[in-house]
């Protein structure tokens, strides 16, 4: 079967600061993720987890190198795109430690607030977040507000977001840190089955060796470069 | 699109209210300094609205009895009446005193008329209970402000007057309420003294013989007659100051209420300042305690425009709440002041446009934190 391409980075390159202070972090770096895969990103604190992801999530800009989303090349030694923010409101879904939920929107309205930016119409917004709700199996929490939910649900909560505009990549942050080793598993085989069913690329970072078996690939960054177990 | 102001303000409704209501006392205090510039304004010109006379003539070079002390004699109001021009002259005294009251003394300004005069210093609208003066001594027209009801007796220098009449809103340039003797009562009242002073006096060889004065004179000027001519030539021919209504209206409103009008003006801006500071302080607060959110919608790919939206439409809608709330309070307790509030609706209306350009002002504290917000902070702990 062809596998899309997702992410392709290509001799990624992060460093921060300048002459005696310059500090390495990412040093040329390539690897491919396809749509459809559930790959885990592993490495001690302070190896460039997040820099990694932010760089691929078009918030922080590498210092040389390629990026492609799906088709698009969207760094090239700099910026191709002028709005970054665009890329990420059609092409990016982010999911947190916590469900950073917005506490004064309920869930519908936390879940249809990107659609709507990207000028989706209310009813269709609408529409496509009731049936990630019921894809998630917490429809009936449409009208709740974060504060009513569990952390359990209100994470759900949180991946229907990340959905809602039907992103090619979703990037997540430990979605797992605050949650006990059964409803880790659930989330991650809650991702897995989002990963294949949606066609959808996900890269999460976590520190929870007990759910690694449960992804696609392990991605490493090892002596500032990325290797896959 | 969702009205992300809305739905945070519905969020933290009781806490937004409550914010609104306290910055909403400070305008309301802003809406009274107004109204007591505004009241004092109104004020001064009640005596000269009630008098209606078109000159006030006056002692030399002085500007009259409402600025400094002015002495000329009664005969003058003869002497002026027959000069060219002039319809109706009237003598006219004022002299505060204090009236002895059961509490306490009540501070007033005494106006004294001659009763069978051409000029009723008494506005007759205004009076509420009982009649003008028409007997020449001891009687006495009344403020409703005194606390004096209808037939009680006033003991005043050497004699015991009678509240023959009431009237309302009658009070002078300073706000002390205004009452009126006749004419001969007050003169004897400013002028003559006690008979242990007269005879002090006549033993110094000093005779008192100023007890014919009044403070100024008024007069009408006959239709078809410039005023500022009649005043030129009553200048001229009898060396007294004269002032037109025109000119008397400026005495009393620029001369004597500027200091105090300039004083409310800086309370007021002062006042609008510490409001325009404490909502930028609010916004910023509220703002910092959504920063986390913030960097989210920012991370997710929300536009800033949208954020800041949220930021300037709960600014605005504060300073709109509290601009209501300030309205309240100031219609709800301005008649409990001493001296009279006058509340206008174009100040109002004024405030209304410092305090939207002044919410815009403070939003920019919240916006700024916006724009500055990092959403990769949104990422990892």
């Amino acid at each position: 079967m062809h596998q899309e391409s997702a992410i392709k980075v290509q001799n990624l390159v992060k460093n921060f600061g300048k002459g005696e202070n310059l500090v390495k972090v990412i040093d040329n770096a390539s690897f491919e993720i396809n749509k459809g895969e559930l790959v885990a990103l592993i490495a001690p604190s302070g190896a460039g987890k997040t820099t990694l992801l932010m760089m691929i999530g078009c918030v922080l800009e590498p210092t040389s190198g390629e990026i492609w989303l799906g088709e698009e090349r969207v760094y090239n030694n700099k910026w191709i795109a002028k709005d970054t923010r665009k890329i990420r409101r059609e092409k990016i879904g982010f999911i947190f430690q916590a469900h950073y939920l917005i506490p004064f929107l309920n869930v519908i309205e936390n879940i249809t607030l990107l659609p709507l930016t990207n000028k989706i119409s209310k009813k269709d917004a609408e529409k496509k977040a009731m049936e990630l709700l019921e894809y998630l199996e917490i429809a009936d929490k449409a009208q709740s507000m974060s504060s009513e939910l569990s952390g359990g649900q209100n994470q759900r909560v949180a991946i229907a977001r990340a959905l809602a505009n039907n992103p090619e990549i979703i990037l997540a942050d430990e979605p797992t840190a605050a949650l006990d080793a059964k409803r880790s598993i659930s989330v991650i085989l809650m991702l897995k089955k989002i990963a294949i069913e949606q066609n959808v690329a996900i890269i999460t970072v976590t520190h929870d060796e007990r759910i690694l078996p449960y992804f696609d690939r392990i991605m490493k960054i090892e002596n500032r470069n990325i290797v896959f177990e | 699109m969702i009205d992300l102001a809305a739905k945070d303000i519905k969020h933290t409704l009781g806490k937004f209210l409550v914010t609104a209501m306290g910055v909403g006392m400070l305008l309301g205090i802003v809406l009274i300094m107004i109204g007591v510039y505004r009241g004092m304004m109104a004020d001064a010109e009640i005596i000269l609205d009630d008098i209606q006379a078109d000159l006030w003539i006056v002692q030399e070079n002085t500007l009259g009895p409402f600025a400094e002390s002015s002495r000329v004699y009664k005969d003058m109001r003869e002497t002026i009446y027959v000069m060219q021009g002039i319809d109706k002259s009237e003598a006219l005294t004022f002299q505060n005193i204090q009236l002895p009251h059961h509490e306490k003394p009540v501070r007033v300004v005494v106006v004294g008329y001659d009763i069978y005069g051409s000029i009723n210093p008494i506005n007759e609208l205004r009076l509420v209970a009982g009649r003008v003066l028409k007997n020449e001594h001891y009687e006495i027209v009344v403020t409703d402000k005194t606390g004096f009801a209808l037939g009680e007796k006033i003991k005043l220098g050497r004699n015991s007057y009678t509240v023959v009449g009431i009237t309302h809103n009658t009070v002078s340039n300073g706000g002390d309420p205004l009452v009126y003797i006749s004419l001969k009562d007050a003169q004897e009242l400013q002028f003559l003294y006690s008979n242990k002073e007269i005879q002090n006096s006549m033993a110094r060889g000093v005779k008192n013989s100023e007890s014919d004065m009044v403070n100024a004179i008024v007069a009408r000027v006959k239709n078809g007659y410039d005023i500022e001519e009649v005043a030129y030539q009553i200048r001229k021919w009898q060396h007294k100051s004269v002032y037109s209504a025109k000119d008397q209206k400026e005495i009393l409103t620029k001369n004597l209420i500027e200091k105090s009008s300039k004083q409310i003006g800086l309370f007021t801006a002062i006042l609008v300042i510490v409001s325009t500071i404490i909502i930028a302080l609010i916004i910023y607060t509220m703002t910092l305690e959504k920063m986390k959110e913030i960097a989210i919608m920012k991370l997710m790919g929300l536009p800033n425009s949208l954020i800041i939206s949220m930021i300037v439409k709960e600014t605005l809608l504060l300073g709109i709440f509290a601009f209501i709330f300030g309205n309240i309070f100031s219609h709800l307790t301005y008649d409990t002041f001493p001296k009279r509030i006058v509340l206008e609706i174009p100040d109002a209306w004024m405030l209304f446009g410092v305090i939207i350009i002044a919410s815009i002002l403070a939003s920019f504290v919240g916006v700024r934190k916006v724009i500055n917000a990092d959403p990769s902070s949104a990422i990892g702990g």
